[in-house]
C-alpha cells in the first residue's frame, strides 16, 4: 500500500500511525478538504473525493456544535459491516487538520484507532511548521500553458 | 487556499460555483464531467435530495496537466442554491481559491441573483474574505431562452457586476460558455498564485 505526503512533515507520523493502528486508508487534510498526506489510495482523484466528503462531514458537525454553543466534537465514528470510519480534527501549527481513517474490522478496531490517533495528533502537532510564507509559484507567462491544457481537456 | 507542493511540484485549487437555486451550477459541472476524458477527472460526487436538488454540494476533481512545471488539479464544487441551505453553502465556501457566480438570466430571477450575490458577500466575510479581493467571474446562464424572458449580458453586467470582473454568457445545458467560464476563473486563480499571494 502506498503512503504519500504532499507536505513532507506529515509523512513520518502517518507511516507510524498506519503501522500501529493497522489502518487501511488514511487521509490527513486541511479543514477545506485539501489533502496533505494519504495512505492506501490508488488514484489521486479518488483521494480528492474522499477528502471532500470527509471535510464536509467534519464541517457539518462543527456547525451543529457551534449552533449548540459547544466546542467542536472531538471525533466521529461510523461502523459498517466490514469497515469502520473514524474522523477527527487536530490543531497544528499548519492550522486545523482533519484525519480520516478507514479500518478493517477483522484486523483493527475503533479502540486501536483511537488509541494510536492520540499519538498521531501529538506527532503532527510536534512536526508541523509554525508558519508558512507564500512563495512565487507559477511563471508569469503561465496563461499560454493553461490555455493549451484546457483546450486539450475539452478536446478543442 | 491553494495547496502547493514544491517537492512534488503539484498545485491543487478549489473553485466554487455559487448562485441562486436552479441557475445551472450543477449543470456546469455535469457538462464538464461529460467533456473531460476519464483519465483527467475523478468521480463526480453529488450530495443531492431525492428530487435531484443539491443538498450539500457537487464535487468534481479535474486534472489540468502540467502548468509551469506543476501538475495542476482543480477541485470544482457547487453549493446548494436554495435559501434554506445557507449553513451548508457557507461551509462549502471555506478555503475557496476562486468563485464562479452563476446567474439566472431570466428577468424574473433578477432579485434572486442579487440576493444570492449579497449572500456570497456575507458568507465570504464570515470566512474573513472580502468579496472585492477573491478571484471571481460571473456567468449569465440561460441566454438561450427567448429574448423577451431574459436580460441581456449588458443589463446583467449593470445589475450584478459591480467589480467589473470577467463575465460570460452561457447556455450550460448545451455547453455554451462553460469552457470559457472555467478558463476565466482558472486564469484569475493561477494569476494570484503567480503573483505569489494566496487567498
Amino acid at each position: 500500500m502506498t503512503t504519500r505526503a504532499v507536505e513532507n512533515w506529515t509523512l513520518e507520523p502517518l507511516v507510524k500511525f498506519v503501522k500501529e493502528a493497522s489502518a487501511r486508508l488514511v487521509l490527513v487534510m486541511t479543514s477545506a478538504g485539501q489533502v496533505l498526506a494519504q495512505h492506501g489510495f490508488s488514484r489521486a482523484v479518488d483521494v480528492m473525493s474522499a477528502a471532500a466528503l470527509g471535510a464536509a462531514i467534519v464541517a457539518s458537525t462543527d456547525e451543529i456544535a457551534r449552533q449548540m454553543g459547544q466546542p467542536p466534537f472531538a471525533a466521529l465514528n461510523h461502523q459498517g459491516e466490514r469497515h469502520g470510519i473514524f474522523l477527527a480534527a487536530v490543531a497544528t501549527g499548519r492550522g486545523r487538520l482533519v484525519a480520516l481513517v478507514v479500518y478493517d474490522l477483522e484486523v483493527s478496531s475503533l479502540g486501536l484507532v483511537q488509541l494510536f490517533f492520540e499519538q498521531l495528533a501529538a506527532d503532527l502537532q510536534a512536526a508541523s511548521p509554525k508558519d508558512s510564507v507564500p512563495k512565487q509559484v507559477l511563471a508569469a507567462d503561465f496563461e499560454r500553458e493553461l490555455s493549451a491544457s484546457l483546450n486539450t481537456l475539452f478536446g478543442r | 487556499m491553494s495547496l502547493v507542493n514544491f517537492t512534488t511540484r503539484e498545485i491543487t485549487c478549489k473553485i466554487v460555483y455559487y448562485g441562486p437555486g436552479r441557475s445551472g451550477k450543477t449543470t456546469n459541472l455535469h457538462y464538464i464531467y461529460g467533456r473531460v476524458p476519464d483519465s483527467r477527472r475523478g468521480r463526480m460526487v453529488s450530495l443531492a435530495t431525492q428530487t435531484d436538488r443539491t443538498l450539500f454540494f457537487d464535487f468534481l476533481p479535474i486534472d489540468l496537466g502540467q502548468i509551469s512545471g506543476f501538475a495542476t488539479r482543480f477541485q470544482l464544487y457547487t453549493v446548494p442554491g436554495q435559501v434554506y441551505y445557507n449553513a451548508t453553502r457557507r461551509l462549502v465556501l471555506q478555503g475557496a481559491d476562486g468563485v464562479v457566480f452563476v446567474a439566472d438570466s431570466q428577468a424574473r430571477q433578477l432579485d434572486e441573483n442579487l440576493e444570492s450575490l449579497q449572500n456570497l458577500q456575507s458568507n465570504l466575510l464570515e470566512h474573513g474574505v472580502d468579496i472585492r479581493t477573491v478571484p471571481l467571474v460571473l456567468q449569465y446562464n440561460k441566454q438561450d431562452l427567448p429574448r423577451e424572458l431574459i436580460l441581456s449580458a449588458s443589463d446583467l453586467d449593470d445589475a450584478l457586476n459591480f467589480r467589473g470582473v470577467p463575465s460570460f454568457s452561457a447556455d450550460a445545458l448545451h455547453g455554451k460558455g462553460v469552457f470559457e467560464t472555467l478558463k476565466g476563473i482558472s486564469e484569475l486563480v493561477l494569476k494570484r498564485l503567480a503573483a505569489g499571494t494566496t487567498a
